[in-house]
C-alpha cells in the first residue's frame, strides 16, 4: 500500500559534509513536525516510556513480578497495591511494568527477524525476476510460497507453530517471524523491481559489480524506507499477536509477566466482579500498541515525499 | 475412579429439541428481551438443565473416563446392587451412600438389591449368587435375564480395557467364573477369596447391558457392540438417550416403563459450558438448574444468592502432585519429604480453595473406613525442607518442572504459590501448562517430574484405594512408586475377607507411604453441589457424580 | 466472455495454491507432539489396540503416503474425523462455519457502518473535531486487543448492567433454534418467522459484533480516508469542481471512485477474520470454526485443523472472486 514511497531517499555517493548538514536539517524538520502534529510526539513519548519502563522495571517495581503472596490475593486497587493483586496475590502494578521486557523483546525480535529474512529474500526475488535463468524459477517459487504462507489463517498458523516448537519465548518469536516475513518479502520485492531498472544500477552492473554487491550497495539502501515505516507498526501488531497466543494458552509460560497471559488469568475473575487483574494489563497493552502505531504513522508521513511536502507546506 | 477433562469446541446450535422447554420460552416472550435473560425458567418444569464442563466423549464406561460419561452411564444403566442411602450428617436435605463397615450385615455392607432382588455371599468371599428381579425391561423392551449379566462380564473379558482392571481386582480369571444357573439366577465364582466381591457391584464400571440388543447390533468387526454403546445405550436404567451432540449437549428422556417407576425429571439437558464462571452465572440467572465443577470463588459468591443453594459435602476427591519416583532427584525419599515440607498447604487452602477444602493429611479418602491421619507430619516448614535437601546432597537446590492442567482453574494458582515457596529453599520450579484434553496423556505417560492429579477411588474400600495408587503394578500408580513391603501388604489385603485384619495391614501400608511421600499432599476439595434452591434429592456418591433420577422439584 | 475466462484462470491458479496450503499444513500439523491414538483410546488401552488403531488410521505409513491418502480423501470431500467430537470434520465444519461467517459478516457490516462515513467525513474536513476523532479512533481501534475489549464489554453489559445475555453461544438455551436454511441464526429465524429465536439470537450477536465492529472499523476508516483524500485531490474531481458541479454530485463521484479500495480492505479483513475472530469466539463461547481449529491444534486433533485450513482457503477464494466481480461492476475500466 505504501509502494513507491522511498525513491527520494539518499542517492548514492554523497560526501560527508552535506550529509551532516542534511542530518541537522532533518532533525530540525523532525522537531517541527512533532510541534505541528503533537499526536506524533505522544507516540514517541509512549514508546520511550514503555522501553524505559521495561529496561528499569527490576529497580522500579515495588514487588517481585513473579512472587505470589497468598495473604493479599485479589485485593482491589488501593494503598499498598495501587493496581490491586491477582488471584494468587501477585502485585498487578509490578507485573504490568515488567511485562514490556517480555512483550517488547518478543515483538522486536520477531519483527526484526521477519524483516531481515523477508527483505533479503524479497530483494533477491525482485532482482532476479524476469531474467531467464534458473534463478527466475526460484524467485517465482519463493513468491508462490509467500502466497501460500499468506493464505493461511494467521492465528491458527501461529498457534500450530508454537505447538510444534514447544511453548517458549523462542517459539513465539519464530511464529511471529514466520507470519510476518511475507509482508516484508512483498514490500521489498516491489521496491527492488522498480529500482533495478534505474540507470545507476545498470551503471554498476556494467562497471562489473557482482549481483550481491549491487544489491547490498545500491539497491537495498534505496528500497529500505517503506520497510522501516512498516517495522514500527509491525512491532505493535506483534505485541497483539503475542498477547493473543498467551490468551489461548500457547504463549509464554505462567506466571511470566506478560500482558496477554495476565488478561487470560484474570478472565474468570471478570465475571465474578474482580475486573482489575484483566483490565489494567489490557490498558497497558493498548497504549503500547497505540504508541507504536503513532510512530509508524509518523515515519510513514516522513518517508512519503508527497505527504512530507504537504506537511512542510503547513509548517510554513 | 478417574476423570479427564475433555474440552471440545463448544456448542454451535441445537436443532430439533427442547420441545418441552419451548413452552417455557413462550411464557417468557412477553417480558422484554433484555430482562428475560435473568428470568428463572419455570419452576414447575420437569426439565432438568445441567451446565457441565463437557459433554460425554463416549457412553462406554469400559473405555471412557471423561467428564460426563458417568453421569450418563448412571442414568442409562442399572447395577445389580447399590448402597443404602442415609441423610448427610452435615447438609439437611442431602443424602449419601452408607459406606461404613457393618459387621452385622451380610458381606459387612449396607447394600440393597437393584437389578438383583437378593444375593447370597460365600462367607469366605469365593462366590456370590444373584437372584434377578423378574419382568425388568431394557430401553429396547428386552427382559433382563441371567444371560445379560453373563454377556456383560464376557464383554469385560473380550475388550480387555478398563474392565480388565476390574477383573483383576476381583481375581476373576476365566469367563467361566460367571455361571448362568437359571433364567434369573447367576453366580460369580473365584479361585481365591476376595473381599470386594459384593462391594464392587454398585460401582459404575459394573452396569448390566441388554445383551439381546447388543448382539443384534454387533458386527464381525465389532463383536462387543462398541460403536453402539459408545453413542447409544442398551440398559435397564431410568433414562434413555435422546440425543448426543458432543461438544454441545446430551439430552436424556425418562423411561415411563422403568421398573422402579418413572423418574420425576422427565427431560434432562446436559449442556456443555466450558467456562466455570459462565456456568455459575447461568445458575445464578436461573437458566440452568445445576452448575457442575465451579471454582471456589464462584461457590462462595453463589452461596449468598437468592434461589441458589450450594450443598458442600465431604467427598472422596483428592488433589495431589505426583512426584515421579523414577525421575531424579525424586527417587530420593528425603527430597520427596522436603517437597512436602516446602508446600504451603495452609495458604493454598485459604487462598485457592477459599477455605472450602480440607488438608490432605493421608493417602486415601478420609471418608472411607480404615483411613488414618496419624502419620501426617508435613506441616509447612521450609527450614526442615532445607535440612532434608542438604542431607540428600542437594543443599544448593535444583531445577525441576511441574505440569498442570489448563482446564482446571485451581491448578495454576496452586502451582504459582508453590513456585514462590520453593524459591525459598533454592528449588527452581518451571511451570508447564498442558491443554485439558491431552493432560491425561501427560499423566499416564509418567514422564513429567511433577504433575497434578485429581482423583478418587470409587470403591469405598481401604484396600482398593491403596492398591490403586501405591501398588507397583497398578496402572494408575502415576508416581512410579514401588515398595516391596507395601506390595506385599496390598496383596495380602486383597486375599482375605477378614475386615479387621485388612484394616490393620492397610494402616501399616499408610504409615510406609506417608513417610516415603510419593505425593505432595494438597487437599480434599470436597464436593460442592450448586443448584437451584427448589431442586431436591441431591445424593452424594463416592463416584462423585450426580444421578438424574434422584432429583425432584419442590412445590 | 473475458469475465468467465478470467474466473477460470483464477480458479486454475488456486489449485496449486490450495495444494501448497494443504502440503504445508499437513507437515506442520503432523509435527505437533501428541499421539491421537492414545487420546482416542484413553489411558487404559493396551499396546495391541493402540497399534491396531494406528494401523487403521494409517499412522504407521510413511508421511508422503499419508499425505497422498489425505489428498485422495479431500478430493472426494472427506476430511477425516475429529477424535474430539468423533464426527466427520466436514459435518463439524458445516455446523461451525456458518456461526463464524454470521459473526464476522455482521461485525464487518457494523465496521463499515462506522468506518466508511467517518472516513469520508474526515477526508472532507481537514480540521475540526471530526477529523481529530477519526485520527485517534483509527489508531486506537488498531491498538486494542479484541479479546480484551470483549471482556470489558461483557463486564459492563453483562456482569454489571445485565443488559446482555450471558456470553454463551448464539441463542438462548431455552429457545428453540429455527430450522437451518442459511446457517445464520438471525436470517433463519426471520425466514421461520420465529420472533423469539430472532430476538434471542440477535441479543447474543450484539456484544461480539460490537467488539469486532469497533475494532475493524479502524482499518476501514483509514483506507476510506486516505483514498478519499487522494481522490478529492485528483484532477478529475478538481475539474468537476471547477466546472461548477454541485458539491453533492462531486462527492458522490469521488466516493464511487474510492469504493474499489474500500471493497479491497473489507475483503482482506473478511479473509483475515475467518481465523482471526477466534479469540472473540472463545470469549463468547461462539462455537465457531476458528475455535474448532484452535482446540484441534491444542489437543493434537489433526483433521479439524487441516479441514479448517482447507475450508477457509476455499471461503477466502470465493470472497476474492466476489470482490473481483464487484470490481467489474464498480470500475468501468476493467470492463474493456
Amino acid at each position: 500500500m505504501r509502494l513507491g514511497a522511498a525513491t527520494a531517499a539518499a542517492a548514492p555517493g554523497v560526501t560527508s559534509a552535506p550529509a551532516d548538514r542534511r542530518r541537522r536539517g532533518r532533525l530540525r524538520f523532525f522537531l517541527a513536525v512533532l510541534r505541528a502534529r503533537p499526536i506524533f510526539a505522544l507516540g514517541y513519548a509512549i514508546v520511550t516510556l514503555v522501553v524505559i519502563t521495561g529496561a528499569l522495571a527490576p529497580v522500579m517495581v515495588p514487588y517481585g513480578p513473579m512472587v505470589a503472596d497468598p495473604n493479599v490475593y485479589l485485593q482491589p486497587p488501593g494503598a499498598g497495591h495501587i493496581l490491586g493483586t491477582d488471584g494468587t496475590g501477585m502485585d498487578i502494578f509490578s507485573r504490568v511494568l515488567s511485562a514490556p521486557r517480555i512483550d517488547l523483546t518478543i515483538a522486536v525480535l520477531g519483527t526484526l527477524l521477519s524483516a531481515t529474512v523477508g527483505t533479503a529474500i524479497g530483494a533477491l526475488a525482485g532482482y532476479y525476476e524476469g531474467q531467464r535463468t534458473w534463478r527466475t524459477a526460484l524467485s517465482t517459487f519463493v513468491m508462490r510460497a509467500a502466497d501460500v504462507l499468506q493464505a493461511f489463517p494467521v492465528f491458527v498458523f501461529a498457534i500450530a507453530l508454537v505447538a510444534v516448537f514447544g511453548q517458549s519465548v523462542r517459539s513465539i518469536v519464530l511464529a511471529i517471524a514466520f507470519v510476518n516475513a511475507p509482508i516484508y518479502l512483498r514490500l521489498m520485492r516491489s521496491q527492488v523491481l522498480s529500482i533495478r531498472r534505474l540507470r545507476y544500477v545498470e551503471a554498476a552492473y556494467i562497471a562489473g559489480a557482482s549481483d550481491l554487491g549491487i544489491l547490498a550497495r545500491h539497491v537495498i539502501p534505496n528500497a529500505i524506507a517503506p520497510v522501516l515505516a512498516q517495522l514500527s507498526v509491525n512491532v505493535g501488531w506483534s505485541v497483539l499477536l503475542t498477547a493473543g497466543l498467551s490468551f489461548v494458552g500457547a504463549g509464554v509460560v505462567a506466571p511470566t509477566p506478560e500482558w496477554g497471559s495476565m488478561i487470560a488469568m484474570g478472565f474468570q475473575n471478570v465475571v465474578t466482579g474482580q475486573w482489575w487483574p484483566s483490565v489494567f494489563p489490557g490498558i497497558a497493552l493498548g497504549l503500547t500498541v497505540f504508541g507504536f502505531a503513532l510512530v509508524g504513522a509518523s515515519i510513514e508521513v516522513l518517508a512519503d515525499p508527497a505527504r512530507r511536502r504537504v506537511l512542510s507546506g503547513t509548517l510554513g | 475412579m478417574m476423570r479427564r477433562n475433555a474440552i471440545v469446541g463448544p456448542q454451535v446450535n441445537r436443532r430439533d429439541l427442547l420441545k418441552s422447554s419451548a413452552a417455557v420460552a413462550a411464557a417468557g416472550a412477553v417480558v422484554p428481551t433484555a430482562l428475560r435473560w435473568q428470568q428463572a425458567q419455570a419452576a414447575t418444569s420437569s426439565t432438568l438443565v445441567i451446565a457441565a464442563p463437557a459433554t460425554p466423549q463416549s457412553l462406554d464406561s469400559n473405555f471412557d473416563v471423561s467428564l460426563g460419561t458417568f453421569e450418563a452411564v448412571a442414568a442409562l444403566y442399572d447395577n445389580l446392587l447399590e448402597f443404602n442411602k442415609i441423610p448427610d450428617p452435615k447438609v439437611p436435605g442431602a443424602f449419601r451412600e452408607d459406606i461404613a463397615d457393618h459387621p452385622d450385615k451380610p458381606a459387612g455392607l449396607a447394600v440393597q438389591g437393584k437389578l438383583a432382588e437378593s444375593f447370597e455371599l460365600d462367607p469366605n468371599g469365593k462366590f456370590i449368587r444373584f437372584q434377578l428381579r423378574q419382568g425388568v425391561k431394557s430401553n429396547w423392551g428386552n427382559e433382563l435375564t441371567a444371560d445379560d449379566v453373563k454377556w456383560t462380564w464376557d464383554r469385560k473379558f473380550g475388550l480387555k480395557a478398563i474392565g480388565a482392571f476390574y477383573l483383576s481386582t476381583l481375581g476373576l480369571e476365566h469367563p467361566d467364573g460367571v455361571k448362568v444357573e437359571g433364567k434369573y439366577t447367576v453366580s460369580i465364582n473365584l479361585d481365591n477369596p476376595n473381599p470386594l466381591l459384593a462391594k464392587l457391584q454398585p460401582n459404575l464400571y459394573a452396569p448390566i447391558y441388554d445383551s439381546k440388543k447388543c448382539t443384534e447390533v454387533a458386527t464381525d468387526d465389532d463383536k462387543w457392540a462398541r460403536k453402539f454403546i459408545e453413542n447409544n445405550s442398551a440398559g435397564f436404567g431410568p433414562y434413555r438417550l435422546e440425543q448426543l451432540q458432543r461438544g454441545q449437549q446430551a439430552v436424556f428422556k425418562a423411561r415411563p416403563d422403568y421398573y422402579l417407576g418413572r423418574p420425576a425429571m422427565d427431560t434432562v439437558i446436559f449442556r456443555e459450558v466450558p467456562t466455570s464462571a459462565t456456568r455459575a452465572s447461568l445458575l445464578q440467572g436461573g437458566a440452568v438448574d445445576i452448575a457442575q465443577y465451579l471454582q471456589p470463588l464462584e461457590i462462595i459468591k453463589l452461596r449468598g444468592q437468592p434461589g441458589v443453594t450450594v450443598d458442600s459435602v465431604a467427598a472422596s476427591f483428592m488433589i495431589w502432585l505426583e512426584l515421579n519416583a523414577k525421575t531424579p532427584p525424586f527417587d530420593n525419599v528425603k527430597v520427596r519429604q522436603a517437597m512436602n515440607f516446602a508446600f504451603p498447604q495452609e495458604q493454598v487452602l485459604k487462598t485457592v480453595f477459599q477455605g472450602l477444602a480440607e488438608p490432605l493429611t493421608g493417602c486415601m479418602p478420609n471418608i472411607y473406613a480404615g483411613f488414618t491421619d496419624k502419620f501426617w507430619k508435613y506441616k509447612y516448614d521450609p527450614e526442615m525442607a532445607k535440612a532434608l535437601l542438604k542431607e540428600a546432597g542437594l543443599g544448593a537446590g535444583f531445577k525441576t518442572s511441574l505440569a498442570y492442567n489448563a482446564g482446571d482453574p485451581v491448578q495454576e494458582p496452586i502451582a504459582i504459590l508453590y513456585q514462590t515457596a520453593l524459591r525459598d529453599i533454592g528449588v527452581e520450579l518451571e511451570l508447564k501448562k498442558i491443554p485439558a484434553a491431552t493432560f491425561y496423556n501427560a499423566v499416564s505417560e509418567r514422564k513429567q517430574p511433577i504433575i497434578f492429579y485429581v482423583d478418587s477411588p470409587w470403591c469405598p474400600d481401604v484396600g482398593y484405594s491403596m492398591t490403586l495408587y501405591f501398588n507397583s503394578t497398578s496402572f494408575i500408580n502415576y508416581s512410579n512408586y514401588a515398595n516391596e513391603a507395601v506390595d506385599k501388604l496390598l496383596k495380602d489385603t486383597a486375599r482375605t475377607a477378614d475386615q479387621a485384619a485388612r484394616v490393620e495391614m492397610m494402616t501399616k501400608a499408610q504409615e510406609i507411604v506417608m513417610s516415603e511421600a510419593p505425593w505432595v499432599f494438597i487437599a480434599f476439595p470436597g464436593y460442592h453441589f450448586a443448584h437451584r434452591a427448589n431442586l431436591k434429592g441431591f445424593t452424594y456418591y463416592t463416584s462423585n457424580n450426580i444421578r438424574f433420577q434422584d432429583f425432584a422439584r419442590s412445590t | 466472455m473475458s469475465l468467465l475466462r478470467y474466473i477460470g484462470r483464477r480458479i486454475l491458479f488456486v489449485v496449486p495454491q490450495l495444494l501448497g496450503i494443504i502440503l504445508v499444513s499437513f507437515f506442520l500439523v503432523k509435527l505437533i507432539p501428541g499421539d491421537p491414538a492414545v487420546m482416542m483410546l484413553g489411558p487404559t488401552a493396551s499396546q495391541q489396540s493402540l497399534d491396531e488403531l494406528r494401523q487403521k488410521m494409517g499412522f504407521t505409513q510413511s508421511l508422503p503416503r499419508q499425505l497422498l491418502h489425505y489428498l485422495h480423501d479431500v478430493v472426494r470431500g472427506d476430511l477425516g474425523t475429529s477424535w474430539q467430537t468423533t464426527q466427520p470434520v466436514t459435518q463439524d465444519l458445516f455446523q461451525r462455519f456458518p456461526a463464524t461467517l454470521e459473526l464476522i459478516s455482521f461485525g464487518l457490516l457494523l465496521a463499515i457502518a462506522i468506518g466508511f462515513p467517518l472516513g469520508v467525513a474526515a477526508a472532507r474536513l481537514k480540521q475540526g473535531p471530526v477529523r481529530k476523532f477519526a485520527d485517534y479512533y483509527g489508531l486506537l481501534a488498531g491498538a486494542m486487543p479484541d479479546f480484551w475489549l470483549a471482556l470489558v464489554l461483557i463486564y459492563i453489559f453483562y456482569t454489571k448492567l445485565n443488559w446482555s445475555p450471558p456470553p454463551l453461544g448464539r441463542i438462548d438455551m431455552a429457545v428453540v433454534s429455527p430450522p437451518t436454511v442459511t446457517g445464520s441464526m438471525v436470517i433463519d429465524s426471520l425466514l421461520a418467522g420465529d420472533w423469539d429465536a430472532l430476538s434471542s439470537s440477535f441479543g447474543h450477536l450484539v456484544l461480539p459484533v460490537l467488539t469486532l465492529g469497533l475494532i475493524n472499523a479502524g482499518p476501514i476508516l483509514k483506507m476510506t480516508q486516505s483514498t478519499m483524500e487522494r481522490t478529492l485531490a485528483s484532477d478529475f474531481v478538481r475539474y468537476a469542481d471547477m466546472c461548477g458541479l454541485p458539491r453533492r454530485v462531486v462527492l458522490r463521484q469521488a466516493i464511487r471512485a474510492a469504493l474499489p479500495s474500500v471493497v479491497t480492505i473489507v475483503s482482506v479483513l473478511y479473509g483475515f477474520l475467518i481465523g482471526g475472530a477466534v479469540l472473540v469466539e472463545i470469549v463468547f463461547s461462539w462455537g465457531g470454526a476458528g475455535q474448532y481449529a484452535v482446540q484441534g491444534v491444542l489437543n493434537a486433533d489433526i483433521n479439524p485443523v487441516l479441514g479448517f485450513v482447507v475450508f477457509s482457503a476455499i471461503v477466502s477464494l470465493v470472497i476474492y472472486l466476489m470482490v473481483d466481480l464487484l470490481y467489474f461492476a464498480l470500475d468501468p475500466r476493467t470492463r474493456t
